[in-house]
Protein backbone atom coordinates (compact mmCIF):
# COMPACT_ATOMS: atom_id res chain seq x y z
CA UNK A 1 0.00 0.00 0.00
CA UNK A 2 1.21 3.32 -0.25
CA UNK A 3 1.63 6.37 1.86
CA UNK A 4 -1.38 8.10 1.18
CA UNK A 5 -3.64 4.80 1.11
CA UNK A 6 -2.08 4.01 4.61
CA UNK A 7 -2.72 8.18 5.90
CA UNK A 8 -6.21 7.80 4.56
CA UNK A 9 -7.38 3.99 6.27
CA UNK A 10 -5.74 5.99 9.20
CA UNK A 11 -7.62 8.82 9.33
CA UNK A 12 -10.78 6.74 8.20
CA UNK A 13 -10.32 4.46 11.16
CA UNK A 14 -9.91 7.55 13.85
CA UNK A 15 -13.27 9.40 12.49
CA UNK A 16 -15.40 5.86 12.64
CA UNK A 17 -14.48 4.86 15.67
CA UNK A 18 -15.11 8.84 17.10
CA UNK A 19 -17.92 8.58 15.31
CA UNK A 20 -19.26 5.32 17.51
CA UNK A 21 -17.95 7.06 20.18
CA UNK A 22 -19.80 10.61 19.81
CA UNK A 23 -23.30 8.47 19.19
CA UNK A 24 -22.91 6.07 22.05
CA UNK A 25 -21.87 8.94 24.19
CA UNK A 26 -24.97 11.45 23.26
CA UNK A 27 -27.53 8.20 23.14
CA UNK A 28 -25.80 7.44 26.67
CA UNK A 29 -26.56 10.91 27.45
CA UNK A 30 -30.08 11.02 26.54
CA UNK A 31 -31.48 7.65 27.95
CA UNK A 32 -33.09 8.44 30.89
CA UNK A 33 -31.67 6.63 34.25
CA UNK A 34 -33.95 3.23 35.33
CA UNK A 35 -36.76 4.02 37.97
CA UNK A 36 -35.17 4.34 41.15
CA UNK A 37 -32.07 5.37 40.42
CA UNK A 38 -32.92 8.94 38.96
CA UNK A 39 -30.79 10.60 42.03
CA UNK A 40 -27.83 8.36 42.29
CA UNK A 41 -24.98 10.57 43.55
CA UNK A 42 -21.68 10.15 45.15
CA UNK A 43 -21.68 11.30 48.62
CA UNK A 44 -19.00 12.78 49.78
CA UNK A 45 -18.91 10.22 52.36
CA UNK A 46 -18.39 7.56 50.33
CA UNK A 47 -15.77 8.98 48.28
CA UNK A 48 -12.50 11.17 48.68
CA UNK A 49 -12.19 12.98 45.68
CA UNK A 50 -10.75 11.37 42.44
CA UNK A 51 -10.75 14.32 40.21
CA UNK A 52 -12.30 12.63 37.54
CA UNK A 53 -14.37 15.65 36.06
CA UNK A 54 -17.12 13.08 34.78
CA UNK A 55 -18.11 12.60 37.69
CA UNK A 56 -21.04 13.35 39.02
CA UNK A 57 -19.97 14.46 42.56
CA UNK A 58 -17.29 16.61 40.96
CA UNK A 59 -18.99 18.47 38.75
CA UNK A 60 -21.96 18.83 41.99
CA UNK A 61 -18.42 19.99 43.82
CA UNK A 62 -17.39 22.75 40.35
CA UNK A 63 -20.93 24.14 40.65
CA UNK A 64 -20.62 25.34 44.20
CA UNK A 65 -17.49 27.12 43.51
CA UNK B 1 -0.58 -27.60 27.37
CA UNK B 2 2.64 -24.96 27.15
CA UNK B 3 0.33 -22.31 25.89
CA UNK B 4 -2.03 -22.81 28.90
CA UNK B 5 0.68 -22.59 31.29
CA UNK B 6 2.11 -19.41 30.01
CA UNK B 7 -1.86 -18.12 30.27
CA UNK B 8 -1.84 -19.16 33.87
CA UNK B 9 1.72 -17.52 34.52
CA UNK B 10 0.69 -14.00 33.15
CA UNK B 11 -2.56 -13.89 34.85
CA UNK B 12 -0.56 -15.15 38.30
CA UNK B 13 1.84 -12.73 37.76
CA UNK B 14 0.03 -9.40 36.61
CA UNK B 15 -1.98 -10.05 39.55
CA UNK B 16 -0.24 -11.03 42.88
CA UNK B 17 3.63 -10.65 41.31
CA UNK B 18 3.74 -7.12 39.74
CA UNK B 19 0.13 -6.38 41.31
CA UNK B 20 -1.33 -3.32 39.10
CA UNK B 21 -1.70 -0.55 41.31
CA UNK B 22 0.81 -1.83 44.36
CA UNK B 23 3.68 -2.15 41.71
CA UNK B 24 2.79 -0.86 38.35
CA UNK B 25 0.98 2.21 40.05
CA UNK B 26 -1.66 1.99 37.62
CA UNK B 27 -5.63 3.49 38.59
CA UNK B 28 -3.64 5.01 41.62
CA UNK B 29 -6.52 7.81 41.56
CA UNK B 30 -9.67 4.98 42.04
CA UNK B 31 -7.08 3.45 44.24
CA UNK B 32 -7.44 6.50 46.84
CA UNK B 33 -10.57 7.94 45.55
CA UNK B 34 -13.18 5.35 45.84
CA UNK B 35 -12.14 3.33 48.45
CA UNK B 36 -13.73 4.89 51.74
CA UNK B 37 -16.37 2.36 51.66
CA UNK B 38 -16.17 -1.59 50.96
CA UNK B 39 -19.42 -1.83 48.53
CA UNK B 40 -18.39 1.13 46.36
CA UNK B 41 -14.95 -0.35 46.08
CA UNK B 42 -16.12 -3.42 45.11
CA UNK B 43 -18.46 -1.97 42.33
CA UNK B 44 -15.78 0.03 41.33
CA UNK B 45 -13.41 -3.02 40.89
CA UNK B 46 -16.20 -5.20 39.12
CA UNK B 47 -16.60 -2.34 36.37
CA UNK B 48 -12.83 -2.33 35.63
CA UNK B 49 -12.62 -5.99 35.71
CA UNK B 50 -15.17 -5.82 33.11
CA UNK B 51 -14.30 -3.30 30.88
CA UNK B 52 -10.34 -4.11 30.85
CA UNK B 53 -10.93 -7.71 29.77
CA UNK B 54 -13.89 -6.16 26.75
CA UNK B 55 -11.01 -3.53 26.15
CA UNK B 56 -8.09 -6.60 25.90
CA UNK B 57 -10.58 -8.54 23.47
CA UNK B 58 -11.26 -5.73 21.39
CA UNK B 59 -7.54 -3.84 21.33
CA UNK B 60 -5.25 -6.75 20.68
CA UNK B 61 -7.04 -8.06 17.38
CA UNK B 62 -7.50 -4.59 16.45
CA UNK B 63 -3.84 -3.61 16.64
CA UNK B 64 -2.45 -7.03 15.38
CA UNK B 65 -5.09 -7.67 12.16
CA UNK B 66 -5.94 -3.87 11.14
CA UNK B 67 -3.41 -1.24 12.56
CA UNK B 68 0.12 -3.32 11.99
CA UNK B 69 -0.80 -4.58 8.51
CA UNK B 70 -1.88 -0.88 7.58
CA UNK B 71 0.92 0.41 8.37
CA UNK B 72 -0.28 2.97 11.40
CA UNK B 73 0.87 1.04 14.30
CA UNK B 74 1.61 4.23 15.61
CA UNK B 75 -1.60 5.16 16.06
CA UNK B 76 -2.33 2.71 18.80
CA UNK B 77 -2.94 4.95 21.87
CA UNK B 78 -5.75 7.45 20.04
CA UNK B 79 -7.33 3.99 18.93
CA UNK B 80 -7.18 2.68 21.82
CA UNK B 81 -8.42 5.57 24.34
CA UNK B 82 -11.17 5.63 21.82
CA UNK B 83 -12.15 1.78 21.85
CA UNK B 84 -11.98 2.17 25.83
CA UNK B 85 -13.90 5.26 25.23
CA UNK B 86 -16.99 4.34 23.24
CA UNK B 87 -16.67 0.70 24.98
CA UNK B 88 -17.37 2.40 28.20
CA UNK B 89 -20.12 4.24 26.91
CA UNK B 90 -21.83 1.90 25.41
CA UNK B 91 -21.92 -0.83 28.69
CA UNK B 92 -23.04 1.86 30.43
CA UNK B 93 -26.29 2.74 27.72
CA UNK B 94 -26.88 -1.21 27.86
CA UNK B 95 -26.81 -1.79 31.84
CA UNK B 96 -28.92 1.47 32.01
CA UNK B 97 -31.34 0.48 29.46
CA UNK B 98 -31.92 -3.23 30.69
CA UNK B 99 -30.43 -3.81 33.79
CA UNK B 100 -31.87 -1.74 36.53
CA UNK B 101 -30.18 -3.16 39.87
CA UNK B 102 -26.95 -3.47 37.96
CA UNK B 103 -27.47 0.45 36.76
CA UNK B 104 -27.78 1.31 40.92
CA UNK B 105 -24.52 -0.50 42.07
CA UNK B 106 -21.93 -0.35 39.40
CA UNK B 107 -23.60 2.88 37.32
CA UNK B 108 -21.95 5.57 38.82
CA UNK B 109 -18.59 3.81 38.29
CA UNK B 110 -18.77 3.40 35.02
CA UNK B 111 -18.61 6.95 33.72
CA UNK B 112 -14.82 6.96 35.78
CA UNK B 113 -12.90 4.17 34.01
CA UNK B 114 -13.00 5.75 30.51
CA UNK B 115 -9.62 7.59 32.37
CA UNK B 116 -8.41 4.84 34.49
CA UNK B 117 -4.87 4.54 33.61
CA UNK B 118 -5.29 0.86 34.73
CA UNK B 119 -7.40 0.30 31.10
CA UNK B 120 -5.32 2.09 28.65
CA UNK B 121 -2.04 0.95 30.42
CA UNK B 122 -2.84 -2.66 29.82
CA UNK B 123 -4.11 -2.43 26.56
CA UNK B 124 -1.29 -0.38 25.46
CA UNK B 125 1.57 -2.73 27.47
CA UNK B 126 0.01 -5.93 25.52
CA UNK B 127 0.95 -4.47 22.48
CA UNK B 128 4.00 -2.75 23.49
CA UNK B 129 5.53 -5.85 25.13
CA UNK B 130 4.24 -7.94 22.04
CA UNK B 131 2.19 -10.68 23.73
CA UNK B 132 0.11 -12.90 22.09
CA UNK B 133 -3.37 -13.03 22.45
CA UNK B 134 -3.49 -15.48 25.02
CA UNK B 135 -0.72 -13.98 27.10
CA UNK B 136 -2.85 -10.43 26.90
CA UNK B 137 -6.37 -11.80 27.90
CA UNK B 138 -4.24 -13.44 30.53
CA UNK B 139 -2.38 -10.51 31.70
CA UNK B 140 -6.07 -8.42 31.17
CA UNK B 141 -7.47 -10.50 33.74
CA UNK B 142 -4.77 -11.24 36.32
CA UNK B 143 -4.45 -6.91 36.25
CA UNK B 144 -7.86 -6.62 36.80
CA UNK B 145 -8.61 -9.21 39.23
CA UNK B 146 -5.51 -7.74 41.08
CA UNK B 147 -7.40 -4.44 40.76
CA UNK B 148 -10.02 -5.74 42.66
CA UNK B 149 -8.85 -7.49 45.16
CA UNK B 150 -6.25 -4.61 46.19
CA UNK B 151 -8.33 -2.36 46.17
CA UNK B 152 -11.35 -4.04 48.70
CA UNK B 153 -8.69 -4.93 50.78
CA UNK B 154 -7.36 -1.29 50.78
CA UNK B 155 -10.77 -0.11 51.55
CA UNK B 156 -11.51 -3.19 54.20
CA UNK B 157 -8.42 -0.93 55.93
CA UNK B 158 -9.57 2.02 55.34
CA UNK B 159 -12.98 2.07 56.87
CA UNK B 160 -10.97 0.66 60.26
CA UNK B 161 -8.82 3.76 59.95
CA UNK B 162 -11.69 6.06 60.11
CA UNK B 163 -11.88 5.02 64.13
CA UNK B 164 -7.83 4.77 64.73
CA UNK B 165 -6.12 7.25 66.51
CA UNK B 166 -4.02 8.97 64.07
CA UNK B 167 -1.75 12.18 64.12
CA UNK B 168 -4.06 15.23 62.84
CA UNK B 169 -1.49 15.64 60.04
CA UNK B 170 -1.84 12.00 58.71
CA UNK B 171 -5.80 11.98 58.93
CA UNK B 172 -7.34 10.80 56.09
CA UNK B 173 -4.92 10.20 52.85
CA UNK B 174 -1.32 10.28 54.44
CA UNK B 175 -2.21 7.44 56.49
CA UNK B 176 -4.10 5.74 53.59
CA UNK B 177 -0.90 6.14 51.95
CA UNK B 178 1.26 4.38 54.77
CA UNK B 179 -1.40 1.41 54.35
CA UNK B 180 -0.68 1.35 50.64
CA UNK B 181 3.18 1.31 51.13
CA UNK B 182 2.65 -1.73 54.11
CA UNK B 183 0.71 -3.76 51.42
CA UNK B 184 3.37 -2.76 48.94
CA UNK B 185 5.92 -3.98 50.65
CA UNK B 186 3.74 -7.67 51.69
CA UNK B 187 2.98 -7.90 48.00
CA UNK B 188 6.78 -7.39 47.42
CA UNK B 189 7.18 -10.39 49.51
CA UNK B 190 5.44 -12.45 46.65
CA UNK B 191 8.15 -11.37 44.11
CA UNK B 192 9.88 -15.09 45.14
CA UNK B 193 6.98 -16.73 44.10
CA UNK B 194 8.61 -17.16 40.60
CA UNK B 195 11.87 -17.99 41.55
CA UNK B 196 10.32 -21.46 43.52
CA UNK B 197 8.83 -22.17 40.08
CA UNK B 198 11.78 -22.40 38.47
CA UNK B 199 10.80 -19.89 35.74
CA UNK C 1 -2.28 47.33 32.13
CA UNK C 2 -0.79 46.67 35.89
CA UNK C 3 -3.77 44.95 36.60
CA UNK C 4 -3.64 42.83 34.08
CA UNK C 5 -0.15 41.63 35.05
CA UNK C 6 -1.20 41.11 38.19
CA UNK C 7 -3.89 38.91 37.11
CA UNK C 8 -1.76 36.82 34.86
CA UNK C 9 0.85 36.47 37.58
CA UNK C 10 -1.87 35.26 40.32
CA UNK C 11 -3.06 32.84 37.34
CA UNK C 12 0.41 31.43 36.62
CA UNK C 13 0.95 31.01 40.45
CA UNK C 14 -2.16 29.68 41.23
CA UNK C 15 -1.00 26.50 39.25
CA UNK C 16 2.12 25.95 41.76
CA UNK C 17 1.02 26.64 45.14
CA UNK C 18 -2.70 27.53 46.15
CA UNK C 19 -3.96 24.41 43.46
CA UNK C 20 -1.01 22.68 42.93
CA UNK C 21 -2.40 19.31 40.77
CA UNK C 22 -0.47 16.96 42.85
CA UNK C 23 -0.25 18.14 46.35
CA UNK C 24 -2.89 19.99 47.05
CA UNK C 25 -5.66 18.84 44.37
CA UNK C 26 -4.07 15.15 44.78
CA UNK C 27 -4.29 14.27 41.07
CA UNK C 28 -2.43 12.42 38.38
CA UNK C 29 -1.04 10.63 41.38
CA UNK C 30 0.28 7.50 38.87
CA UNK C 31 3.16 9.17 37.06
CA UNK C 32 3.39 10.71 40.35
CA UNK C 33 4.38 7.08 42.27
CA UNK C 34 5.75 5.54 39.04
CA UNK C 35 8.37 7.87 37.32
CA UNK C 36 10.11 9.13 40.50
CA UNK C 37 13.13 7.16 40.71
CA UNK C 38 15.51 9.21 39.42
CA UNK C 39 15.39 13.05 39.48
CA UNK C 40 15.99 13.03 35.89
CA UNK C 41 13.33 11.20 34.80
CA UNK C 42 10.98 13.35 36.73
CA UNK C 43 12.04 16.05 35.56
CA UNK C 44 11.38 14.29 31.92
CA UNK C 45 8.29 13.28 32.75
CA UNK C 46 7.17 16.92 34.09
CA UNK C 47 8.22 18.13 30.65
CA UNK C 48 6.56 15.73 28.15
CA UNK C 49 3.38 16.47 30.60
CA UNK C 50 3.93 20.21 30.47
CA UNK C 51 4.15 20.18 26.90
CA UNK C 52 1.24 18.07 26.37
CA UNK C 53 -1.06 19.92 28.76
CA UNK C 54 -0.12 23.75 27.11
CA UNK C 55 -0.91 22.29 23.95
CA UNK C 56 -4.68 20.77 24.51
CA UNK C 57 -5.08 24.09 26.37
CA UNK C 58 -4.44 26.43 23.62
CA UNK C 59 -6.28 23.78 21.04
CA UNK C 60 -9.14 23.39 23.54
CA UNK C 61 -9.35 27.27 24.14
CA UNK C 62 -8.77 28.15 20.30
CA UNK C 63 -12.08 25.58 19.40
CA UNK C 64 -14.22 26.61 22.43
CA UNK C 65 -16.98 27.46 20.24
CA UNK C 66 -16.97 25.05 17.77
CA UNK C 67 -17.16 22.41 19.83
CA UNK C 68 -20.85 21.40 20.34
CA UNK C 69 -21.54 20.82 24.63
CA UNK C 70 -22.77 17.41 23.81
CA UNK C 71 -19.73 16.76 22.60
CA UNK C 72 -16.89 18.70 24.76
CA UNK C 73 -15.77 15.02 26.16
CA UNK C 74 -15.09 12.66 23.10
CA UNK C 75 -13.27 15.91 21.19
CA UNK C 76 -11.58 16.89 24.38
CA UNK C 77 -9.97 12.78 24.43
CA UNK C 78 -9.24 13.17 20.91
CA UNK C 79 -6.97 16.40 21.01
CA UNK C 80 -5.19 15.22 24.01
CA UNK C 81 -4.47 11.66 22.87
CA UNK C 82 -3.06 13.30 19.61
CA UNK C 83 -0.95 15.42 21.20
CA UNK C 84 0.55 13.13 23.25
CA UNK C 85 0.82 10.60 20.34
CA UNK C 86 2.53 13.67 18.65
CA UNK C 87 5.09 13.99 21.74
CA UNK C 88 5.78 10.07 22.06
CA UNK C 89 7.24 10.02 18.46
CA UNK C 90 9.27 13.47 19.20
CA UNK C 91 10.89 11.97 22.36
CA UNK C 92 11.25 8.10 20.64
CA UNK C 93 12.70 10.29 17.61
CA UNK C 94 15.30 12.73 19.62
CA UNK C 95 15.55 11.22 23.66
CA UNK C 96 15.22 7.54 23.05
CA UNK C 97 16.37 7.12 26.38
CA UNK C 98 13.93 8.68 28.06
CA UNK C 99 11.04 7.25 26.34
CA UNK C 100 12.39 3.72 27.22
CA UNK C 101 12.69 4.54 30.33
CA UNK C 102 9.04 6.28 30.99
CA UNK C 103 7.79 3.33 28.98
CA UNK C 104 3.73 3.08 28.65
CA UNK C 105 3.86 6.46 30.76
CA UNK C 106 3.92 8.92 28.22
CA UNK C 107 0.92 7.29 26.51
CA UNK C 108 -0.35 7.36 29.71
CA UNK C 109 -0.81 11.18 29.54
CA UNK C 110 -3.62 10.45 27.76
CA UNK C 111 -6.01 9.78 30.63
CA UNK C 112 -3.80 11.78 33.45
CA UNK C 113 -7.41 13.28 35.18
CA UNK C 114 -5.09 16.89 34.88
CA UNK C 115 -5.24 16.99 31.26
CA UNK C 116 -8.81 16.43 30.69
CA UNK C 117 -9.77 18.64 33.82
CA UNK C 118 -7.96 21.93 32.84
CA UNK C 119 -9.99 21.22 29.72
CA UNK C 120 -13.28 21.11 30.52
CA UNK C 121 -12.80 23.51 33.94
CA UNK C 122 -10.76 26.02 32.74
CA UNK C 123 -9.57 26.53 28.81
CA UNK C 124 -13.13 25.66 27.72
CA UNK C 125 -14.67 29.02 29.15
CA UNK C 126 -11.41 31.05 29.07
CA UNK C 127 -9.29 33.33 26.10
CA UNK C 128 -6.55 31.64 24.53
CA UNK C 129 -3.93 33.37 26.53
CA UNK C 130 -5.26 32.99 30.04
CA UNK C 131 -5.38 29.18 29.30
CA UNK C 132 -1.77 29.44 28.08
CA UNK C 133 -0.74 30.71 31.84
CA UNK C 134 -3.41 28.46 33.20
CA UNK C 135 -1.47 25.26 31.98
CA UNK C 136 2.10 27.00 32.20
CA UNK C 137 1.67 27.42 35.82
CA UNK C 138 -0.44 23.97 36.70
CA UNK C 139 2.63 22.04 34.07
CA UNK C 140 5.28 23.95 36.42
CA UNK C 141 3.38 23.35 39.46
CA UNK C 142 3.09 19.43 38.88
CA UNK C 143 6.55 19.18 37.78
CA UNK C 144 7.99 20.66 40.73
CA UNK C 145 6.61 18.47 42.86
CA UNK C 146 6.96 15.29 40.69
CA UNK C 147 10.44 16.40 41.06
CA UNK C 148 10.60 17.22 45.27
CA UNK C 149 9.51 13.52 45.46
CA UNK C 150 12.10 11.80 43.46
CA UNK C 151 14.90 14.08 45.36
CA UNK C 152 13.70 12.49 48.26
CA UNK C 153 13.59 8.87 46.51
CA UNK C 154 16.68 9.32 45.07
CA UNK C 155 18.73 10.83 47.65
CA UNK C 156 17.19 8.06 50.42
CA UNK C 157 17.74 5.16 47.85
CA UNK C 158 20.46 5.30 45.97
CA UNK C 159 22.34 8.07 48.24
CA UNK C 160 23.29 9.40 44.70
CA UNK C 161 22.24 12.28 42.44
CA UNK C 162 23.26 10.73 38.90
CA UNK C 163 22.53 13.47 35.82
CA UNK C 164 23.33 12.79 32.08
CA UNK C 165 21.75 8.73 32.14
CA UNK C 166 18.45 10.18 30.09
CA UNK C 167 19.24 13.40 28.82
CA UNK C 168 22.66 12.14 26.96
CA UNK C 169 23.77 15.51 25.61
CA UNK C 170 24.73 16.30 29.86
CA UNK C 171 27.68 14.40 30.55
CA UNK C 172 27.56 11.54 33.37
CA UNK C 173 27.71 13.09 36.08
CA UNK C 174 27.06 11.26 39.64
CA UNK C 175 27.19 13.15 43.03
CA UNK C 176 27.28 10.87 46.08
CA UNK C 177 25.97 12.44 49.19
CA UNK C 178 25.13 9.77 50.97
CA UNK C 179 27.95 6.83 51.48
CA UNK C 180 27.99 4.02 49.88
CA UNK C 181 26.29 1.22 52.00
CA UNK C 182 23.68 3.55 54.23
CA UNK C 183 21.12 4.25 50.97
CA UNK C 184 17.76 2.82 52.16
CA UNK C 185 17.09 0.96 49.06
CA UNK C 186 13.46 0.56 50.11
CA UNK C 187 12.44 4.06 48.88
CA UNK C 188 13.59 3.11 44.96
CA UNK C 189 10.65 0.18 45.31
CA UNK C 190 7.32 0.78 44.87
CA UNK C 191 6.67 1.27 48.75
CA UNK C 192 9.39 4.12 49.15
CA UNK C 193 7.15 6.01 46.65
CA UNK C 194 3.93 5.63 48.96
CA UNK C 195 5.65 6.61 52.43
CA UNK C 196 7.67 9.54 50.55
CA UNK C 197 3.96 10.87 48.97
CA UNK C 198 2.30 10.30 52.54
CA UNK C 199 5.26 12.62 54.36
CA UNK C 200 4.64 15.00 52.12
CA UNK C 201 0.81 15.35 52.01
CA UNK C 202 1.26 14.66 55.78
CA UNK C 203 3.48 18.14 56.07
CA UNK C 204 1.31 20.17 54.07
CA UNK C 205 -1.05 19.22 55.91
CA UNK C 206 0.59 20.04 58.93
CA UNK C 207 1.53 23.57 57.77
CA UNK C 208 -2.27 24.20 56.70
CA UNK C 209 -3.74 23.26 60.18
CA UNK C 210 -1.08 25.46 61.82
CA UNK C 211 -2.20 28.02 59.71
CA UNK C 212 -5.64 27.62 60.57
CA UNK C 213 -5.22 26.94 64.13
CA UNK C 214 -3.01 30.51 64.13
CA UNK C 215 -6.29 32.13 62.46
CA UNK C 216 -8.23 30.55 64.93
CA UNK C 217 -6.33 31.89 67.64
CA UNK C 218 -5.85 35.83 66.57
CA UNK C 219 -9.59 35.73 66.19
CA UNK C 220 -10.23 33.95 69.79
CA UNK C 221 -7.93 37.10 71.42
CA UNK C 222 -9.30 39.75 69.41
CA UNK C 223 -12.45 38.22 70.88
CA UNK C 224 -11.15 38.36 74.32
CA UNK C 225 -9.43 41.55 73.89
CA UNK C 226 -13.06 43.39 72.49
CA UNK C 227 -14.89 41.78 75.52
CA UNK C 228 -12.86 42.96 78.25
CA UNK C 229 -12.58 46.23 76.53
CA UNK C 230 -16.24 46.27 76.67
CA UNK C 231 -16.37 45.34 80.42
CA UNK C 232 -14.16 48.14 81.29
CA UNK C 233 -16.47 50.84 79.39
CA UNK C 234 -18.75 49.07 81.46
CA UNK C 235 -17.28 49.70 84.54
CA UNK C 236 -16.31 53.29 83.72
CA UNK C 237 -20.01 53.70 82.92
CA UNK C 238 -20.53 52.27 86.22
CA UNK C 239 -18.40 54.20 88.31
CA UNK C 240 -18.98 57.48 86.79
CA UNK C 241 -22.83 56.79 87.75
CA UNK C 242 -21.99 56.45 91.32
Amino acid sequence: MSQTENLILGISIVVFLLAIFVVSFVLFMKTPAPKGCEDIKISEENCSKCGKTECAFYKKAEEEK
Amino acid sequence: MNMFISFLLAIISSMLVDNVVLSRFYGICPFLGVSKKVKSSLGMGIAVVFVILLATLICWPLYHFVLVPAGIAFLDTVVYILVIASLVQLVGLFIKKYSPSLYKSLGIYLPLITTNCAVLGVAQSNTDQGLTFLESLGNGLGTSVGFLLVIVVFSCIRVRLESANTPKAFKGLPIALIVAAIMAIAFMGLQGLFVGLGS
Amino acid sequence: MAKEKGKTKANLLKGIINENPLLVSILGTCPALATTKTVEAALGMGLLFTIVLICSNILVSLLRKLIPEEVKTPAYIVIIATFVTMVKMFTNAFLPELYSTLGVFISLIVVNCIVLGRAEAYASKNKVFDSFIDALGMGIGYTLAIILMAFFRELLGTGAFTFGKIFTFIPLTKVQIIPKGYEISLFQNPAGAFIVFSIILAVIAFIKNRKAELVAYNEKQEKIRKLQEAKAQAAKVEGGNK
